[in-house]
């Protein structure tokens, strides 16, 4: 996959355009997705058109492990939002490829979500949009 | 380094009520803010020939100098980045004047964030595909969708570094809103909390509470800007802008610096009062008071330390013992703040600098040299040292 041309997988994310389409389609096939610079070979998230490093406009998207540790959180409370159990919680997570990323965390894990705690990726739909989750690892389910 | 510090100078003020429901329009309360600005330094209408908002105000600059019936425009401008921009509009302002491009520059803010609109309300909707909102997006479609929940994470991490607990954010909430109860234009007035109060408020986005945070509010604040020289002969004792900054440092993002060394609310502002204290060749130990952007009072605490009052980890003790009471080193939000006064995207926070300066604030602070003001955090923000001539 690269930046410009080729074929996409279609999704139903709303206000992307084509620096995200490339990571809302890879969520299609349950992929989560980060761009690798084809300059200096850096990753880099969130998605933008031109690595900050070297300036190069060439990349490939590269298939990422989920997995990872969390680096913050929050949980949202008020207001509800459609699609979501309320309370919400949320993780900024360190992932393994050394690179961040945010994302729901399963709801019934609200209680235990601490900083540190190691999280696996789950693909979900919500709203009808293919995303995912964390879950913490080693804890009930 | 900049020599604009100094060369130009607040020379009036004006506002609207604060309220939940103005009952008017959003031109109507600019209108009357900027006239009341105007009628506060002495200057005619006619001699407005520069207008300044920032993003997220509504009302267009044309229609403002129609109505307050202003000469010819030859200077319009508008930072972005919402409650970001409001120092920054007073540069502009600066800029303007200090050139030679304008005269009477006003810088006005006129909402009805509350009654028109929920502007604390998630973000969503059919926006377009901009890299304006495709960030947002990319972060919202997890849940992350209002101000205090995308602020919240990096405040989350601010605490695991630090140390702080919610006992510390209370002691800032029960500090403006101290201030409110004694300041009529306060939602807060003859209302004082305590923490006991704050800790039984519920929770809006751990960890914020409701007494965390500031409300939508319907109101306008307006101040005019000129040369220093030209100050010296009008109606008010001037706020002489000794220095203003704009500041989005590496990495900042729209409220989204999550990929950052440092995820608080700190980057921004650290930049800002290197940039302030530079351009008005100050340090910490110049400035008497601080009016302290808080869209969510926990913020205060990183930014205290980015205008280096205190060390990295060390403003949720500094802010004890009276620190930022009336008689203490560094009084803090006199106003009440944005949580005790109203949400007015910091330009109230000027306002109120601006009479603490002229020795006429309801809380009045004694012996005020100079005042830090900043506008938000966690988005590219902006700054002001204001100072007596
Ligand atoms: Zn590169």
């Amino acid at each position: 996959m690269s930046a410009t041309g080729e074929q996409q997988t279609k999704h139903n994310a709303p206000c992307s355009n084509q620096d995200f389409d490339f990571f809302y389609s890879g969520l299609e096939g349950q992929q989560l997705l980060a761009q690798k610079c084809g300059g200096c070979g850096k990753l880099r998230n969130p998605p933008s058109p031109m690595c900050g490093d070297c300036g190069s406009l060439d990349w490939a998207a590269v298939k990422l492990s989920g997995k990872g540790s969390i680096y913050s959180y929050m949980v949202h409370y008020h207001p509800p939002l459609p699609g979501f159990d309320t309370p919400h919680p949320v993780v900024l997570v360190e992932l393994e490829e050394g690179i961040r990323m945010l994302g729901g965390l399963r709801p019934e894990q609200r209680d235990a979500v601490a900083i540190g705690k190691a999280v696996d990726i789950e693909y979900i739909r919500r709203n009808d949009v293919a995303l995912f989750q964390f879950a913490l690892t080693g804890e009930a389910r | 380094m900049s020599d604009l510090g100094g060369k130009t100078a607040i020379a009036g003020i004006g506002a609207t009520e604060f309220s939940k429901n103005s009952g008017r329009s959003e031109l109507q309360l600019a209108v009357e803010a900027v006239s009341a600005a105007l009628a506060d330094a002495g200057i005619e209408p006619r001699e407005v020939d520069g207008l300044v908002t920032f993003t997220m105000d509504n009302n267009i600059e044309v229609e403002v100098a129609r109505g307050i019936g202003a000469g010819d425009l030859a200077f319009f401008s508008r930072p972005h980045y919402g409650g970001g921009g409001g120092s920054g509009g007073v540069l502009h302002a600066a800029l303007a004047v200090a050139a030679g491009v304008s005269d009477v520059c006003v810088v006005y803010r006129a909402m009805n964030e509350r009654s028109q609109y929920r502007f604390g309300q998630p973000m969503g909707g059919a926006l377009p595909p901009t890299s304006e909102y495709t960030g947002l997006t990319y972060h919202g479609l997890h849940g992350v969708t209002t101000a205090a929940a995308y602020i919240a994470l990096g405040m989350r991490r601010y605490m695991h570094e630090t140390g702080a607990t919610e006992l510390d954010f209370a002691n800032l909430a029960v500090n403006s809103r101290g201030f409110a109860a004694t300041n009529p234009a306060a939602f807060f007035y003859g209302k004082p909390i305590t923490v006991e109060d704050h800790l039984a408020s519920r929770m809006i986005a751990d960890p914020f509470r409701l007494l965390d945070c500031c409300q939508e509010s319907d109101g306008a604040v307006a101040v005019v800007v000129v040369s220093a020289e030209r100050a010296k002969s009008l109606k008010q004792k001037p706020a002489i802008i000794r220095a203003a900054s704009q500041s989005a440092p590496a990495g900042q993002m729209n409220l989204t610096s999550y990929y950052r060394d440092n995820i608080a609310p700190y980057d921004e502002v650290a930049f800002s009062a290197r940039q302030l204290y530079a351009m008005a060749r100050m340090t910490p130990a110049d400035i008497s008071m601080a009016n302290i952007y808080d869209h969510f009072a926990p913020t205060i605490l990183p930014s205290l330390e980015g205008l280096g009052f205190c060390a990295r980890g060390e403003a949720k003790d500094f802010i004890k013992g009276g620190t930022i009471g009336i008689d203490g080193r560094l009084p803090l939000n006199t106003n009440g703040g944005q949580v005790g006064e109203a949400y007015i995207h910091g330009m109230n926070g000027i306002a109120e600098a601006v009479r603490q300066i002229r020795g006429t604030a309801v809380n009045q602070v004694k012996d005020v040299a100079n005042i830090i003001v900043t506008s938000g955090s966690a988005v590219p923000t902006s700054g002001l040292i204001l100072g007596a001539a």
